[in-house]
């Protein structure tokens, strides 16, 4: 048998005088004896609690002294730190202790558990944090649908430190890589909505390096960024102004629902035809985004739920009426970070008006103002559909204790779709999407292998694209379609 | 815990006789050394910290009755320790329960020299690197087990091991230094 290491033998004096603190233990290895004694000595290390505890007694704000001297920056705090809100903090608490090996050092708490104020130390730094407070303007990313701000973090071994914050619960949002900034960095987001940038020197970089590192960087990565997006998930063939994600509006009577869009939403009719099934197909514009309108009376409608992001709800909302929609919501702020309104139109499509408190891009890259809003019964499943057929990453989700997704964001290629488990009545509301994809027959395999049911394998249009259609799950139809020569 | 020159010292008095407030910085300065001193006498952690919480509302009470008369603070604060602990003794005594567990005392001077040590020694954790640092805190102050360790840090208990190997080695070395 193998000799039991320093390390072990340390570790079993220590063990043993803990447990018998009254007798003195002694060991032969000097090397192990030295460390001994020191570990004896330690059995009266006192509590770091009662010394601040006892500390706060003789604090200047508790001596009724009429004048009182007190540092105005207290020595355990850096001058910056960050304030987090959560939609639930003490859930937050066990995961930065699981994840970063936080410890925290401070926790005020009303009876019911709801956290006024806690403090947690992370790698030497230090987190300020709460629950939601909406009347005093502390709301999580849960409520507002993400944060601008991004927490960074140095640590010694980033990797390490990320596979055990991913074994807690974390997500990859950006690999762990060799940056050429001379950092070995990468990001993870958590569970709340919070994203961190981890990162570990590895190497000083002089300015100059730094400039033609990254100028390379930007030759190599950002003037085909778009190419290697759609590498991932889509398309990088697809006609010049148009998104990976489109919605397919199919109702049974399109004109008049054209009608209604111009009226109320400012769309612009770009071409009408006739469609392969013989009713109209037409493509309209609406702010930044493209949506598809087709159907006839013999044609099954899918009327479809729209989140439409606009300068003005108010004014939107107005004009939707005035052109024959019914109310569902009127316009008023939501707690999760927008002025909302509901409309049903004419056809049975679902709008959900929003203005947000802050600009599109900063909710997601690529939120445009057409948004396609799924409700399936299962969210969870569906989002794991669209990741798997289709390449989806989710960019956050809003969910209740019991994992109940209330709201989510997925980008497909370089389109955004967000999602919300089915509750209300009138869904889950399947509807139909048109999809550029770089290789449909690849997707449409990908697809059907995922779950999907297959409505028409791959095919050449006589309009000149390749698709072909699936039927997801959740009755959602997805047309999937590339230009049949670049 | 800075170690500061006598007179230092005593303008830290003399700010804290005239506003208590200061004496916050008196209790820093001293903390581990009374907690030392009493802990070696008295085993139990709970009365060890009720008696140190004594000896500094004591010192904080009787502040203006101290004169500087070139004795250290410190020498103060043993004298209140050394009277509170034998107060506390001869109450249990009446009540008829066990007896604060006295430990020998030893020559005084010996006995003075290892506090100050063991003070040094608790000061030399809150300098140790933070992972090591809360091995040693977790393990020495909250006597928990490597395995209980190794979870709440979400780390092996082999890595615990090792931390709390660097956190001995270093104190060792940091004593060493003095």
């Amino acid at each position: 048998m193998a000799e039991r290491s320093i390390i072990d033998q340390l570790d079993d004096a220590v063990t043993a005088l803990l447990a018998k603190p009254a007798i003195d233990w002694s060991v032969e290895d000097p090397a192990v004896a030295s460390l001994v004694a020191i570990a004896q000595e330690l059995r009266d290390l006192p509590h770091e609690e009662f010394r601040k505890q006892l500390a706060t007694e003789f604090k200047g704000e508790n001596m009724s002294t009429p004048r009182m001297k007190v540092d105005p920056i207290p020595k355990d705090y850096p001058i910056v730190s960050p304030y987090l809100v959560f939609d639930n903090a003490a859930a937050a608490i066990d995961f930065y202790k699981k994840a970063f090996g936080a410890e925290e050092r401070m926790r005020f708490a009303e009876p019911d558990g709801k956290i006024g104020h806690a403090e947690l130390r992370i790698a030497g730094g230090v987190i300020l944090l709460s629950d939601e407070y909406p009347d005093y303007g502390a709301v999580s990313p849960k409520t507002v649908g993400g944060s601008p701000v991004k927490m960074h973090l140095w640590v010694e071994d980033v990797d390490a430190f990320a596979e055990r914050a991913v074994a807690a619960g974390a997500k990859i949002v950006r690999p762990i890589e060799d940056q050429f900034y001379g950092d070995r960095a990468g990001q993870i987001s958590d569970p709340f909505g919070y994203t961190w940038i981890l990162s570990m020197r590895k190497e000083n970089v002089s300015p100059e390096e730094l400039q033609r590192g990254m100028d390379e960087w930007w030759e190599q990565n950002v003037s085909k960024d778009s190419d290697d997006r759609s590498s991932e998930s889509t398309a990088d063939t697809k006609p010049a102004g148009v998104h990976t994600v489109t919605p397919y509006i199919t109702v049974k009577q399109p004109a008049e629902l054209i009608d209604f869009l111009t009226q109320a939403f400012g769309a612009t009719e770009k071409f009408r035809t006739t469609g392969s099934a013989g009713g109209i197909h037409a493509e309209l514009n609406i702010g930044d985004s493209i949506v598809m309108v087709g159907g006839a009376e013999h044609i099954e409608a899918m009327p479809t739920a729209i989140h439409l992001y606009v300068p003005d709800v108010d004014d939107t909302y107005r004009r939707a009426i005035e052109a024959g929609a019914t109310s569902v919501m009127e316009p008023m702020d939501q707690p999760y970070g927008e002025r909302g309104a509901g409309v049903e139109d004419i056809s049975g499509n679902r709008w959900y008006i929003a203005t947000t408190f802050v600009p599109l891009q900063e909710i997601a890259k690529d939120l445009r103002t057409v948004t396609v809003y799924f409700h399936p019964i299962g969210a969870q499943s569906f989002i794991d559909f669209v990741t798997n057929a289709f390449g989806g990453t989710e960019l956050m989700r809003s969910a209740t204790a019991e994992g109940f997704i209330e709201h989510a964001k997925v980008q497909i290629g370089d389109s955004v779709i967000e999602l919300g488990e089915a509750r209300h009545p009138s869904q889950p509301l399947p509807t139909a999407i048109y999809m550029y994809v770089k290789d449909v027959d690849a997707m449409y395999e990908r697809a059907v292998k995922a779950g999907g049911i297959s409505m028409k394998p791959p095919t050449d249009q006589d309009y000149g694209d390749r698709s072909a259609w699936v039927k997801d799950p959740f009755d959602n139809v997805w047309y999937l379609a590339a230009p049949k020569t670049a | 815990m800075s170690q500061i020159t006598e007179s230092e010292e005593r303008l830290l008095i003399e700010a804290a006789q005239k506003d208590p407030s200061r004496f916050a910085e008196l209790y820093e300065q001293n903390f581990h050394r009374v907690y030392a001193y009493v802990a070696r006498r008295v085993r139990d952690r709970a009365e060890t910290q009720d008696l140190t919480a004594h000896v500094f509302q004591q010192a904080l009470a009787n502040l203006g009755k101290f004169k500087w008369r070139g004795t250290p603070f410190a020498a103060w604060l043993y004298r209140i320790a050394s009277n509170a602990i034998a107060d506390q003794a001869r109450r249990k005594t009446r009540e008829g329960g066990d007896q604060v567990e006295m430990v020998s005392d030893s020559s005084a001077a010996q006995d003075l020299e290892q506090v100050e040590r063991r003070a040094r020694l608790f000061g030399a954790v809150d300098t140790l690197p933070e992972d090591q640092r809360r091995v040693i805190v977790l393990r020495f102050a909250e006597e928990k087990s490597i395995r209980d360790i190794a979870e709440e840090l979400g780390r092996s208990e082999g890595a615990i091991k090792q931390l709390q190997f660097r956190g001995l080695e270093n104190l060792r070395n940091r004593l060493g230094e003095n």
